[in-house]
């Protein structure tokens, strides 16, 4: 009996033990806290990695660029405008050539100077590295050449007329060459360091990262004291958060919470036009009933995309017929926020092609945007067409997507880091559509082709708005709509939404400082 | 047979909670059933010009949609209707799959032993140390979404304890005189099984098989939640509760029908499964 | 006792073995993780590139082999998410999942054993009845829901909490009731019906018979006894613990090993997914060894060699 008792109290001590230690710890730091300026932010996913030549996740650039700085920086409405960032100024110096003056006395948060060879260790090692995961932005690159300290020459193998754009993206955060080879990946993933205003100062994974002010920083005196980026991927957990004033800005609003946050009093809600686009992939291989055209434009013609904004995102999208949104290169107003929704003649289209009665079609969706394919699914069927629903778990729809093996018509949204239209419309050209929608043009190649190596941006304007035009004919894809995404953000905040998603945390201020 | 239906019957009216259990799973098995001729409209027809309209006593709300409908204007009691068939399906159908492959591999073990059972209970107990939930996610992330795969992934996660159970029981058997004399005799291992030990499982094979049940439910919903659960346009109980979360602060009803149809459900089949330990099995309480 | 604790750890080494043949199989039968690490625009080429330098080209037994004899050496490989070594992640997040759990256990305890204990004391009275009831609720309730609904009412309407993350003691409170309430339900049942097997026991109605008052006779001779197959009850709990904490922490955003495996799998990160079913499954089975002796080592009648 004594040792019955023995083991019962043992196990509860341990049970109060265990759960009266971390409250000890951690209870002391909050409230430290209160004198200092402290923003949060409460993200979907949590860090990736701060090897950033090894992921391509735009949540995770927006906390990197706290801690790394880009050569040119991207203005935060207009991406194509490029501002100086650790370049002073650049130039191209011939069709293969930019060269970058740099910005002397900037110092890494390790103490180290920041030199022209820091810029040539950093993009050569994503530019040569096969293994890392951004490698394919880079590998246009050949060489990068220190021509004395503050000054370099970034050489490409082909004329890049879309080089400024990739160099200010992911990739591009300028690491310490010295430190990063002497501490090695695994060592720079414990304790990362960069130029930027606020330095690296702990992360939890799956709960947080924690920056903190850099005082030696060389640019203007950081705003706040630290900045903490949550991770808080269950959305209602998220909007409480917000509503409970814990975090100050929330990441992706689902349409159902957009009123709640608007209406609370203590929070308001901002959106941004995005670079991400949302379009049905259409197969057009010989044998499926999407060769036809007439199919393809009756599908476009059924689908309300201004009601499917309105009404499932929440009116976080703009409706269009193109790959590219405003503001990029190569952009097409007219094809821009059209309404071309009209049933009837869907269904006039579709007798036409010989399916008076209808005809069967796949339509494959990823998880994430099942609720776009279940309207998008009603709209067809409206149209009589007979739409076999296929919801694919992320993993699965990838190795679809990879494998080329959907039918039909499958939803997919397309980001776009670089704001340049290459990523987007290459996919058209025949050897990269072969297999996966078989669409083939002998003159949206050409144009797509000579465009790629075009340095001249007028020419290269009009050549993808010429592409654009074929191609919103001959719908290799059917563009749905541009996203918006959405923040909430609490009330004593001024926040801008960027169009890269990025969170500059010193563009964002406090009210009552202004 | 029509004497132990009729012995229920009488044992069921000493049983408040069994009884009322008993009549609500008969009720959802009826719906689940007729569930073309109650819906009113198609559970999987999207319609956004009439979406999250209230149920139809609360303010807004129209007769047309008796609970309401959710954030694609979908009715969502068509959808409770016909997720029942998805619920019931699942839950019978993997409770199935589990008892045949428990009972076969508990029958197995017990009665040859030696190295064959130290092997199956071996690997009982691999299954033992990792929580079902983790397996089933694995499952479902490795086989793909479906009806046909939940019902797999959950029997294949669940037979451990009628591998138990029946082992222990046909150990238990084995070892009596009658059984030993009938082996003397030359009797068939089949015969054995199925005169001796199959009627000493089986009633608590019931018992636990109609506890698992309300667990596969549960379980379903669980899965839904973390994105592995079965995929529109099938419609389920936990996919309705699980998808309608975001709407719980703005549009209760969207989330709070499905919860209430798992709770109902959940609550009658471990009133029945109380109620058929007592009767059938004593023992196990 | 010292050859029982010998055989049960040597039956631990082909359970391990199983685990790991399990899990591996489910993990590289289907699936690309190299689809999951590369951005949408990336060509088939780099996906080639990538899938040789990461030795995902290999046939299975030779990625088996090279795992199995890895794993001996305590390496699961490199976490595909992290870069880095799975396992030192794994382990990483024990003190917040151990946190987690003990609170839960706690919260557990504190309901299921004095509820337990009464209901079977007053056994059929309407007290009981409610707690059958609760119990049976709390059984039916999906813990995803349960925890969103006390967030929104406690954290949000009310603000007596936080909502989420890991923290102070404050943090604990709506994880620990979520995941408690959730094994409470099923522990209430089992005291409940061990302590109704003691209450029928000789002894007890024994000393009943000699007149001793009610709440001696429960404190004194029952409760003690009861609370030996307790132990076992508990570390019974520890799967469904582990279990019900892959919703808890993603719900709360709480930092332990349930996230981690939950986000694991939905990245397909093989290793951590590898690394932490191993070391789940060496913990179970450990525990469940620990309170099986315990409890052998409390009640004499059982023997040990069966």
């Amino acid at each position: 009996m004594k040792q019955l008792r023995h083991i019962s109290i043992v196990w509860f001590a341990f049970i109060l033990i265990a759960t009266g230690c971390s409250g000890g710890t951690s209870g002391s730091k909050e409230e430290g806290a209160q004198q200092e300026k402290v923003l949060t932010i409460g993200n979907t996913i949590d860090n990736v990695t701060f090897d950033i030549h090894n992921h391509g996740n735009t949540q995770t650039e927006s906390i990197h660029v706290n801690i790394f700085e880009y050569l040119v920086k991207k203005d935060g409405d207009d991406p194509r405008k490029k501002l100086p960032g650790l370049a002073v100024s650049w130039e191209r110096t011939d069709d293969l050539t930019w060269r970058f003056k740099l910005k002397e006395g900037v110092k890494f948060h390790n103490g180290d100077p920041f030199t022209a060879a820091d810029v040539k260790f950093t993009l050569e090692r994503v530019a040569k590295d096969k293994s890392l995961v951004d490698y394919s932005s880079y590998s246009n690159i050949d060489q990068v050449n220190v021509i004395d300290e503050f000054t370099v020459d970034v050489i490409t193998k082909e004329p890049d007329p879309i080089l400024l754009a990739r160099l200010s993206r992911i990739s591009s955060g300028i690491l310490p060459a010295a430190y990063f080879e002497k501490v090695g990946v695994k060592g720079f993933m414990d304790d990362p360091v960069g130029t930027g205003p606020y330095k690296f100062s702990k992360w939890i994974k799956d709960d947080r990262i924690e920056l903190v002010k850099n005082t030696d920083y060389h640019g203007e005196k950081p705003n706040w004291d630290r900045v903490v980026f949550r991770t808080i991927p269950e959305s209602t957990t998220r909007i409480s958060e917000l509503l409970t004033g814990s975090i100050d800005i929330a990441v992706i609003i689902p349409p159902g919470d957009i009123q709640r946050v608007k209406d609370s009093g203590s929070t308001y809600y901002v959106d941004k036009e995005s670079a991400r686009v949302q379009s049905l992939l259409v197969r057009q291989t010989p044998g499926t009933v999407t060769e036809n055209p007439k199919v393809r434009e009756a599908i476009e013609l059924a689908i309300d995309k201004k009601a499917v904004i309105d009404n499932v995102l929440g009116g976080a999208g703009v409706p269009t017929q193109e790959a590219i949104g405003p503001g990029i290169l190569g952009h097409s107003p007219e094809l821009f926020n059209t309404d071309i929704y009209n049933v009837e003649r869907a269904k006039q289209l579709l007798a036409e092609a010989g399916y008076p009665d209808g005809v069967e079609l796949t339509l494959s969706s990823p998880a994430s945007t099942k609720e776009v394919a279940e309207t998008l699914a009603a709209y067809l069927t409206e149209a009589s067409f007979k739409v076999n629903l296929e919801i694919l778990e992320q993993t699965q729809y990838k190795q679809r997507d990879n494998s080329n093996t959907f039918k039909e018509l499958a939803l997919q949204g397309k980001g776009n880091s670089m704001f340049e239209a290459p990523l987007q419309l290459e996919i058209f050209i025949t050897e990269n559509a072969a297999g996966q929608t078989d669409y083939s043009n002998k003159e949206v190649d050409e144009l797509l082709k000579a465009a790629a190596t075009n340095l001249n941006d007028e020419e290269r304007a009009e050549q993808y708005e010429r592409a654009q035009a074929i191609l919103a004919q001959d719908r290799p894809r059917i563009f749905l709509y541009q996203n918006k995404f959405n923040y909430g953000v609490n009330n004593r905040i001024d926040f801008t939404p960027r169009t890269d998603e990025m969170f500059y945390a010193d563009d964002i201020k406090l009210k009552e400082d202004e | 047979m029509l004497k132990v239906f009729k012995a229920g019957l009488k044992n069921i009216t000493q049983s408040k909670t069994g009884a009322a259990g008993l009549a609500v799973l008969l009720v959802i098995i009826c719906i689940s059933i007729a569930a073309p001729l109650i819906a009113p409209y198609d559970p999987a027809q999207a319609n956004i010009t009439r979406k999250l309209v209230p149920p139809s006593w609360a303010a807004g709300g129209t007769t047309e949609f008796l609970l309401g409908t959710d954030n694609l204007g979908r009715d969502i009691w068509s959808r409770i209707v016909h997720g029942s068939r998805v619920s019931l399906i699942v839950g019978f159908c993997s409770v199935a799959v589990s008892g045949f492959i428990g009972i076969a591999l508990g029958l197995i073990a017990g009665y040859y032993g030696r190295w064959i059972d130290a092997v199956i209970m071996r690997i009982v107990d691999a299954f033992l140390a990792i929580p079902t939930i983790l397996f089933m996610m694995l499952f479902m992330f490795v086989l793909g979404e479906g009806i046909g795969t939940l019902i797999f992934v959950i029997g294949i996660t669940g037979w451990v304890s009628y591998t138990r159970m029946v082992r222990s029981e046909v150990l238990s058997v084995r070892e009596r005189d009658y059984v030993r004399a009938a082996r003397v005799v030359g009797a068939k291992d089949s015969r054995i099984i199925r005169l001796h030990i199959m009627p000493n499982v089986i009633s608590s094979f019931i018992v636990i098989s109609t506890l698992s049940i309300g667990r596969v439910i549960i379980s379903e919903a669980a899965l839904s939640f973390l994105g592995l659960g079965i995929q529109s346009p099938a419609v389920s109980w936990g996919g309705m509760l699980s998808d309608g979360r975001q709407y719980l602060a703005t549009n209760w009803w969207v989330a709070t029908f499905p919860g209430i149809a798992i709770t109902i459900t959940v609550l009658a089949i471990i009133f029945v499964g109380d109620w058929l330990r007592d009767w059938l099995d004593p023992k196990l309480n | 006792m010292g050859i029982y604790i010998y055989r049960t750890l040597l039956q631990i080494v082909p359970v391990l073995f199983i685990i790991t043949l399990i899990v591996f199989i489910l993990v590289h039968v289907t699936g690309d993780p190299v689809a999951m690490m590369l951005p949408d625009t990336a060509s088939a080429e780099d996906r080639e590139i990538l899938t040789q330098a990461l030795g995902l080209d290999r046939p299975l037994y030779v990625q088996y082999y090279i795992f199995l004899s890895n794993l001996l050496q305590g390496d699961f490989g490199n976490s595909f998410r992290y870069g880095e070594a799975a396992l030192p992640i794994v382990l990483e997040r024990l003190p917040a999942s151990f946190e987690l759990a003990a609170a839960s256990m706690l919260v557990a305890c504190c309901i299921a054993i004095p509820f337990g204990i009464w209901s079977a004391v007053k056994r059929n009275s309407v007290f009981d009845l409610f707690i059958s009831g609760v119990s049976v609720l709390g059984k039916a309730m999906p813990s995803f829901w349960v925890g969103i609904m006390l967030i929104l009412i406690v954290a949000v309407q009310m603000g007596w909490t936080p909502v989420s993350g890991r923290g102070g003691f404050s943090y604990l409170i709506l994880p620990a009731i979520t995941l408690g309430t959730g094994i409470a339900a099923e522990m209430t049942r089992l005291v409940r019906s061990s302590m109704l097997e003691i209450i029928g026991q000789d002894y007890i109605r024994t000393a009943r018979s000699k007149g001793l008052r009610e709440m001696i006779v429960i404190n004194k001779h029952a409760l003690r006894n009861a609370l030996i197959p307790v132990v076992t009850i508990t570390g019974l709990q520890l799967t469904n613990l582990v279990g019900g904490s892959l919703v808890v922490e993603t719900v709360f955003s709480w930092p332990g090993m349930g996230q981690l495996i939950v986000q694991a799998i939905n990245s397909h990160d093989m290793a951590i997914v590898q690394a932490s079913v191993f070391v789940i499954a060496l913990m179970v089975i450990l525990i469940n060894l620990a309170t099986d002796i315990a409890y052998r080592a409390l009640d004499p009648r059982i023997k040990y060699n069966r």
